[in-house]
């Protein structure tokens, strides 16, 4: 579980994130959806520690992350996994050298064992033989795959997702996020991810917040979001006019 | 004002994260000998046929410079050594490989910044500064000597190979002038600076590289004033230590 208490946060003098308080529950895969510039990637560098708050708090289960030493802070990091908008996998390796990567760093186990794993790793996310291709050789789909797989490499408790359908077609972003859907429910994560995909949204939004002008204006799941009353977010979530049209018909 | 002060703040506090105990020695001296090959080793050939025309053309010089009939012939080879031991070898040679190396280092750590490849690295609980800098420090640092030392001896065999093409002195003259008042503290002199050098080098782009921002605009802005910081760092540093060492 994560908790976030009255974040706040101001870059030369102007507050981005005007104190945002919000909870992520193991096993939910949590959304922050927003118009562009609202403060939701602000607050997504925050909760990973990109960024450190101007004033307020944030719990990871019965630790606060804002006051942890660096060291303990280390040790937290290990338990997260954080798959990036570019997927932002290690152009000098492999793809089995990108997942093995955590592996090299804080385990001990042997080249068979970090193999294994890898192996076992691209096997959940349905990208067997592409163990010896470099990043570049693979579509942009394959590669929020593989930083996926590289996400999950160290079993993490908490996963991160920046904009993950971004560049994608929508078949292949349902893909995604159903993939992200799975292994948050097997593995128990808590995970929080930012997007404005509203196919996202409707297909795995357990829960969402959404972000207005850096503040919290609304919270709810997938089913809750139609019949919301908080006009930015209907201008939001309806924002064409086809989209308009169904939610008069809707009404 | 402020910018320099800002600057050299982030630097330091940079090198601060850099000058870490690796997390795992074997992957520290793994990447160590990645980084030795491709930033100093590979960087052999250039310097290598840039010394020898050096070497060369510090040779035909000095000939046609020196006409008097009074002063010895072998004073060619005297004063080729000392040209290419006292400046050419360390500054000269640093100077160029502040546009090979340091172009090289910028724009790969400040590529691997706009793709978010170093935050990710960060979020994993890797320190990325060690990681990616301490390895070309310590490998290039480490490998000046060889490469001042083999500057210096390509050079030196360019200096003969144009006397043995032109006739214009006899070999055993060039070779008596070589080992006319030879004084070991150059060498130590030209090995110092260029280790100082090769740190100003390596340290100074990957601070360019690691706060590079604004997409591969920001990744040539950033790879630019790396050089240029890096060039006029290395001519203070030339005269400070040659004030201070000879």
């Amino acid at each position: 579980m994560i908790r976030v208490e009255n974040l706040h946060k101001e870059f030369d003098g102007k507050e981005v994130l005007k104190g945002i308080s919000i909870e992520y529950k193991a096993g939910e895969c949590s959304l922050i959806i927003g118009a562009s510039g609202s403060g939701k990637t602000v607050l997504l560098k925050n909760l990973v520690g990109l960024h450190t708050p101007t004033s307020g708090e944030i719990w990871y289960d019965d630790k606060a992350f804002t006051t942890l030493k660096e060291k303990q802070r280390k040790e937290l990091r290990k338990e997260m996994g954080m798959l990036f908008q570019g997927s932002a996998l290690f152009d000098f390796a492999t793809v089995e050298e990108n997942i093995m990567f955590p592996m090299d760093f804080f385990t001990d186990w042997s080249k068979e064992e970090k193999l294994d794993r890898a192996n076992f790793c691209l096997k959940r996310v349905h990208l067997e033989n592409a163990n010896k291709k470099y990043p570049n050789e693979l579509s942009g789909g394959m590669q929020k795959r593989v930083g996926i797989a590289r996400a999950i490499a160290l079993n993490p408790k908490y996963l991160f997702c920046d904009e993950p359908n971004s560049g994608l077609d929508p078949t292949t972003s349902i893909v995604i996020d159903r993939l992200i859907q799975e292994i948050t429910q097997e593995y128990n994560i808590t995970t929080v991810i930012n997007t404005h995909d509203m196919n996202s949204v409707m297909e795995i939004g357990d829960k969402i917040g959404f972000i207005y002008q850096g503040q919290k204006l609304w919270e709810g799941s997938n089913r809750e979001i139609l019949k919301s009353d908080c006009k930015e977010l209907n201008d939001f979530v309806f924002a064409s006019n086809m989209a308009k049209q169904l939610r008069a018909l809707m009404k | 004002m402020k910018k320099i002060l800002q600057t050299t703040g982030e630097y330091w506090t940079l090198m601060l994260k850099v000058f870490q105990k690796p997390e795992k020695w074997r992957i520290f001296f793994r990447q160590c000998a990645v980084e030795g090959q491709k930033l100093t080793l590979d960087s052999v050939p250039l310097i290598s046929i840039i010394s020898i025309f050096i070497g060369a053309v510090a040779v035909i010089q000095t000939i046609n410079n020196l006409e008097s009939p009074f002063i010895p012939k072998m004073y060619v080879g005297y004063m080729a050594r000392e040209i290419l031991v006292l400046e050419f070898c360390s500054t000269m040679v640093a100077l160029i490989l502040a546009g090979k190396i340091g172009s090289n280092i910028a724009s790969e750590i400040g590529s691997m910044r706009i793709t978010e490849q170093i935050d990710a690295m960060d979020i994993m609980g890797v320190n990325s500064a060690n990681y990616l800098i301490l390895p070309k420090i310590v490998s290039s640092v480490v490998l000046s000597p060889f490469v001042m030392l083999s500057s210096f001896v390509i050079g030196l065999f360019g200096g003969a190979a144009i006397i043995a093409a032109t006739g214009a002195i006899t070999m055993a003259q060039y070779v008596e002038g070589l080992q006319f008042a030879f004084k070991i503290h150059y060498i130590y002199y030209s090995i110092s600076k260029m280790a100082v050098f090769t740190f100003i080098i390596t340290s100074l782009a990957s601070y360019y590289g690691y706060y590079a921002k604004g997409g591969s605009l920001g990744v040539g802005r950033s790879s630019t004033k790396a050089i240029v910081a890096i060039s006029v760092l290395i001519l203070v540093f030339d005269l400070a230590l040659t004030k201070l060492l000879l």
